[in-house]
């Protein structure tokens, strides 16, 4: 129905797809999966006519095809379901089913009558039943995605491009998403299946296709390929291949002791966590690992008091904090390195003084003023000892490399004298150099006392850097792995394993009888 | 535990801002301002109220009952409806207004009173209001001249006599409207040529503040003061033109240049009594002593009829806002079947040195 | 794009180009001085610079105000509606004594700054609404406590507006000492530094726990106290509080000489220096069109024109 051959998409220093295959047959529902910046947005771009090519054909229907624009995919019949529903929240459920197409009177004006009898069958269609004379935003999100499905039916598509549609839904709702997913397969329409929560894809998919770092690392039928395989190739790493002792720069031995400094207990947020539970020695790492979008930058973020949990406790050295409050947190002795260093760790256009005092200014302050002397002596030494290369102090954080970013981070909470260290992705885009050394910091860090929580796609630098590492996969955590059993082998083992929380209940449900249920009110 | 947060936050912004209105309440309430012993309040009782007397003899255009339409009736049993275009913040605004009410009341009539703060579609429906309230005539000062062709008609389809007064608007007189009562502007800014050339002896450099710029009142002023300077006094020197705005901060900036720049200005003219206020600051503040430069401005304002008496201005030429009395009197005639001038051009007396302190009261 | 093939030219004009958007604006006042020294006849006099002086300090004081609320990456439009609130205040509370009024009217300024500042910080509406918002409100209380204008008759509100200590007029040294504050703050206080953090970057101020609801009340709070202090300045020498135009327009001046002054309206950074020479090359582009008797559309349009200079100065500052 859809496909593409060759197709290469670069931006500025990246190549976002390189030569890729990929075809979406008629009444299949084909997942597309693979890891964060593997390239499958950039490919859903192309294929729906945000973006064009730079090289390779696309298809459609058996004809070659070049959609200028978002609109002509779609007019051509190539719908797409966004996470965040793109419709109007204030108009009726009716109104949004047919907008553009209102049945009209002899008048000309929209006949109301036809309209919400034609929208009430639309949704019976899928097994929804719902008002359809009330305002959108009154249903509750899984409905409103059921009217955009509804909608993209409606207008004849006939390949539906689905990215994360289950992220916001309880467990009904996605019940129910599947029975519309069933059924549009049995109308021959051509489903393509974006998702991280691997108990979907086998419940739902067909054929899978992974992506990596731009390419096609595997396509075919899925029930070919079993989890810890599907895993392996999402993660490029292949079972049983041992990676050679110090590919990162860490030792991995840490002396904990054992009264753990942070305890954070059945955190959970609404469609993100559900009951985290872990806990940190003096001087151990303790990695974090997991699929993208398993919960474990929510987890930092809930424990730093960036994101304010629904319930949960934290404590620091026996001390309970208050959750959702980042000074709190801080004052608690809790320091978090976010995940997207440039838009929430640094400040670009302050110097690199100003950057590493700022956390600690009310400390170098007296009365509200600045003791200069002060930070510049705090200045001095974490810059002299974590290597920060730079100009001069003066110069700009938004100027440096990564990894001299990243330092300046560190040095800014180590002036802290924090407690706990919460690392997100630390070595994410920086230079092999840099990585090395900020790895050999952790360590050092470790070393010196400090709780340490680590997360990293980096297989290696998870594996060897931590003394224990907590798996989780959809918002829960499934397995802790300690001591020898921290090996890649395991890690892998314990990502791919069925079940979890929130996905269980949507793999084991499979009938076709699901969709009966939904009366959404919320 | 977040409910719990979010509910202490909540209380918290309420607190506050329950706070700040109340502190200003407060703020009023105890308010105690300079001169609250003296009493004030004399602009609004409309006290020493001549009223206006009606310029040039006769001639012009009439109207009558019959050629407008309607019946006769007697204004005393009536309801009048009085549209004000502006917020009464200046003088001359709030004398208009206080002298209509003052009229009103004078006569026993009911009064029904809307204020379109500036803002034209305001006033529209301001307007339609007075009608549906059962207004059986109306006097209206029109914020814009332009526009007024929907509620005219709505209003001469009943026959409701409208007066307009201090602007005219751009309508049919007699068809859509009764009367306009106003001041010829023109005539004031040819006036306050005329004193300037006798406070100067008709010699020297003088300087104009204007108006805000695109406004009617600022053009006239300032082109039946050219015209009568150039004509009669070719030794004055017109060197100096710009914006005071109307208020008295722009014009005292705008001298305070002119005086460092110009300093052998002889005198100069602020086409409102606000701006000549401003000049006075300025001059004040550069030195100068009271009559140095000979100021003159239009309106008739007290502050401004206060400084003729202390030496700083030398002449005001009013521009009397009091339509009250002529207004009442109008429609009384023509409600009564008599004939009433379409354009009633309104006599502006003037205050000088002699008559300032003897008719300060007369001032606004 | 020829940049590359032009190489070390292209570098050099990069550079002339950075200076001229660091230092501009005192270019600007340079060159103003000199065509004026030239060709404006009695320019060169004290009085004159002491008029200047004296004209541009209420705007210069809000525009401090102004350049803080910029740099937390906000605006502040209410603050020609406090100076109008200010001088109403001080009218009705001049009963009491010249301090008390003078206190009342700044504490007003700082309770719609507080208003401002709640809005912001803690409701989240955007600055430009919220502000917006409080000026139509400050204007209109303005109003209601203070209908008209009313002369001030008391001699130590004259000896402020037009009193002067070693000839130096004391709004003009009034104007200076908060300028100098006002850099003292954004370059030596915790206050100073964390505003600065949360214009650039409001996510890594907050996830580096700084106090951000706080500083941004503050912000405000201040920017409404100097709008005050200018109302009441103003008010002073005009000896007469009129609250229906006093400030009016004031926010579009205010932010004018801030932005011409080089402070980015993206947030992140302060210049005092620059908004000090932006309020003065207004100031004198204002004072030359009007000494020349020039027609007051020029005025403006010459504003216009000196804006869209400083906006694409600041454009090339950020592609940077």
């Amino acid at each position: 129905m859809l496909s593409v051959t060759g197709l290469t998409k670069s931006f500025p220093g990246v190549r976002a797809l390189d030569a890729v295959d990929f075809t979406a047959r008629a009444g299949e529902v084909h997942a597309l999966i693979g890891e964060n910046g593997a390239g499958k947005s950039t490919l859903i771009k192309v294929l729906t006519g945000v973006y064009r090519p730079d090289a390779g054909e696309v298809a459609y229907a058996e004809r070659p095809a070049r959609f200028a624009t978002p609109l002509e995919a779609q007019d051509a019949g190539i719908s797409t379901i966004y996470q965040e529903v793109n419709l109007v929240p204030l108009m009726s459920v009716a109104r949004n089913l047919l907008l553009g197409r209102e049945p009209r009177n002899r008048l000309g004006l929209i006949d109301f009558r036809r309209m919400h009898r034609e929208a009430d069958e639309a949704l019976r269609d899928l097994g929804v039943r719902v008002d359809v004379r009330r305002p959108l935003r009154e249903l509750g999100v899984g409905a409103q995605q059921m009217v955009a499905l509804a909608r993209a039916v409606s207008v004849n598509a006939r390949v539906v491009i689905m990215d994360e549609p289950t992220s916001s839904l309880e467990p009904r709702e996605v019940r129910t998403l599947f029975g519309v997913i069933r059924m549009l397969r049995e109308r021959g329409i051509a489903v393509i299946y974006v998702s991280h929560r691997l108990d979907e894809l086998y419940a739902v998919c067909d054929a899978v296709t992974v992506l990596r770092d731009g390419k096609v690392v595997h396509t075919g039928p899925l029930a070919d390929l079993d989890r810890l395989r599907l895993v392996a190739l999402m993660l490029g790493r292949e079972i049983g291949e041992v990676a050679d002792e110090g590919v990162t720069k860490f030792t991995g031995e840490h002396h904990a002791e054992s009264e753990p400094v942070l305890r954070a207990e059945r955190l959970s947020v609404r469609h993100r966590l559900s009951g985290v539970s872990l806990d940190i020695r003096p001087g151990e790492v303790v990695g974090l690992g997991g699929l993208l979008g398993s919960g474990r930058s929510e987890t930092a973020k809930a424990i730093a008091g960036a994101l304010p949990p629904d319930s949960g406790r934290v404590t620091v050295a026996g001390t309970s904090v208050r959750t959702g409050s980042t000074p709190a947190a801080i004052r608690a002795g809790i320091s978090l390195l976010p995940e997207d260093r440039k838009a929430e760790g640094v400040v670009p256009g302050l110097s690199v003084r100003e950057n590493i005092a700022l956390a600690a200014l009310p400390r170098l302050s007296r009365l509200g003023l600045v003791d200069d002397s002060r930070v510049d002596a705090i200045v001095d030494t974490f810059m002299r000892r974590l290597r920060i290369k730079a100009s001069g102090p003066h110069q700009k954080v938004g100027e440096l490399s990564g990894g001299n970013q990243q330092k300046v981070l560190l040095a800014r909470w180590l002036a802290m004298n924090p407690k706990v260290l919460l690392l997100d992705e630390p070595t994410r885009g920086i230079d092999v150099g840099a990585k090395a050394e900020v790895q050999k910091l952790i360590d050092e860090l470790a070393q010196d006392g400090l709780g340490v929580l680590l997360i990293s796609s980096d297989m290696e630098e998870l594996v060897e850097g931590s003394d224990r590492v907590v798996v989780l996969k959809d918002g829960a955590v499934v397995e802790e792995l300690t001591g020898s059993a921290v090996t890649p082998d395991a890690l892998l083992s314990a990502i791919a394993t069925t079940g979890g929380p929130a996905g269980a209940e949507a793999g084991a449900a499979g009938g076709p009888a699901a969709p009966q249920h939904l009366r959404e009110t919320s | 535990m977040k409910s719990r947060t979010l509910l202490r936050r909540t209380s918290a912004r309420t607190l506050l801002a329950v706070g700040l209105a109340a502190s200003l309440t407060f703020a009023a309430g105890c308010a105690k301002s300079e001169d609250d012993a003296s009493g004030s309040g004399e602009a609004a009782s409309g006290k020493g109220d001549s009223g206006q007397v009606v310029a040039g003899g006769d001639g012009g255009a009439t109207c009558a009952i019959d050629a407008y339409g309607g019946k006769k009736f007697d204004l005393k049993t009536a309801t009048v409806g009085f549209s004000q275009s502006e917020k009464e913040a200046n003088p001359f605004r709030i004398a208009e207004t206080a002298s209509i009410k003052a009229e009103a009341e004078k006569r026993g009539v009911r009064l029904l009173t809307a204020n379109a703060q500036s803002q034209f579609s305001k006033q529209i429906s301001d307007v339609q209001d007075l009608i549906a309230k059962g207004a059986d005539a109306l006097v209206i000062a029109p914020l814009n001249s332009d526009g007024w062709e929907p509620v005219l008609r709505a209003a001469s389809a009943r026959h409701i006599p409208i007066v307009t007064v201090d602007r005219k608007i751009n309508a049919k007189a007699c068809e859509d409207y009764v009367s306009f009562i106003g001041s010829d502007f023109v005539e004031q800014g040819r006036r306050a040529a005329d004193r300037m050339i006798e406070a100067t002896g008709g010699k020297g450099e003088i300087a104009i503040l204007l108006g805000t710029a695109g406004n009617n009142v600022t053009t006239e002023r300032t082109k039946g003061f050219k015209e009568r300077i150039e004509e009669k006094a070719p030794g004055l020197k017109v060197v100096f033109q710009q914006t005071g705005e109307f208020s008295r901060e722009k014009g005292q900036q705008v001298t305070e240049q002119l005086i460092q720049s110009k300093p052998g200005i002889t005198g100069i003219y602020a086409e409102n009594d606000e701006m000549g206020l401003g000049a006075v600051n300025a001059l004040k503040g550069a030195g100068k002593k009271a009559g140095d430069i000979k100021i003159v401005t239009i309106d008739g304002t007290k502050g401004a009829v206060r400084s003729i008496v202390s030496g700083w201005i030398d002449g005001v030429i009013e521009s009397n806002p009091r339509f009250g009395p002529l207004a009442f009197s109008t429609l009384d005639s023509f409600t009564r079947g008599e004939k009433v001038k379409q354009d009633i051009v309104i006599k502006d007396s003037a205050y000088t040195g002699k008559n300032a302190e003897a008719d300060l009261s007369q001032a606004y | 794009m020829t940049d590359l093939a032009l190489g070390r030219p292209a570098a050099d004009r990069d550079h002339v180009l950075r200076l001229l958007q660091t230092y501009g604006v005192y270019l600007g006042v340079a060159v103003l001085l000199l065509v004026n020294i030239l060709f404006t006849p009695h320019f060169l006099s004290g009085e004159n610079f002491r008029t200047q002086a004296v004209q541009v300090a209420p705007v210069l004081i809000v525009a401090l105000g102004m350049a803080l609320a910029i740099g937390s990456e906000g605006v502040d439009l209410s603050v020609g509606s406090v100076m109008a609130l200010s001088t109403s205040l001080i009218s009705l509370y001049l009963g009491y004594g010249v301090w008390v009024a003078l206190v009342v009217a700044v504490l007003g300024g700082m309770a719609v700054g507080a208003a401002n500042g709640s809005l912001v910080a803690f409701i989240g509406v955007q600055p430009i609404v919220a502000t917006l918002a409080l000026m139509v409100a400050g204007r209109g209380l303005a109003l209601v406590l203070l209908p008209q204008l009313k002369d001030v008759r008391d001699p130590n509100m004259a000896s402020l507006g037009s009193g002067a200590l070693l000839g130096i007029p004391y709004p003009v040294l009034i104007a200076a000492a908060l300028a100098l504050l006002v850099a003292f703050v954004v370059r030596r206080t915790t206050f100073g530094r964390q505003l600065l953090a949360i214009g650039d970057s409001r996510p890594a101020a907050q996830l580096a726990g700084l106090p951000v609801r706080r500083v941004l009340v503050l912000v405000y709070v201040a920017s409404g106290a100097l709008a005050a202090i200018a109302g009441l300045l103003a008010t002073a020498r005009l000896s007469a509080s009129d609250p229906t135009s006093l400030g009016n327009l004031m926010e579009l001046s205010a932010i004018t000489a801030v932005v011409v002054g080089g402070t980015p309206l993206s947030g992140g950074r302060v210049r005092i220096g620059g908004t000090v020479a932006g309020a003065v090359l207004i100031q004198l582009l204002t004072a030359t069109l009007i000494k020349h008797d020039l027609p007051p559309s020029w005025t403006q349009i010459a504003q216009a024109v000196v804006i869209v200079l400083a906006v694409y100065a600041a454009r090339e500052r950020s592609k940077r």
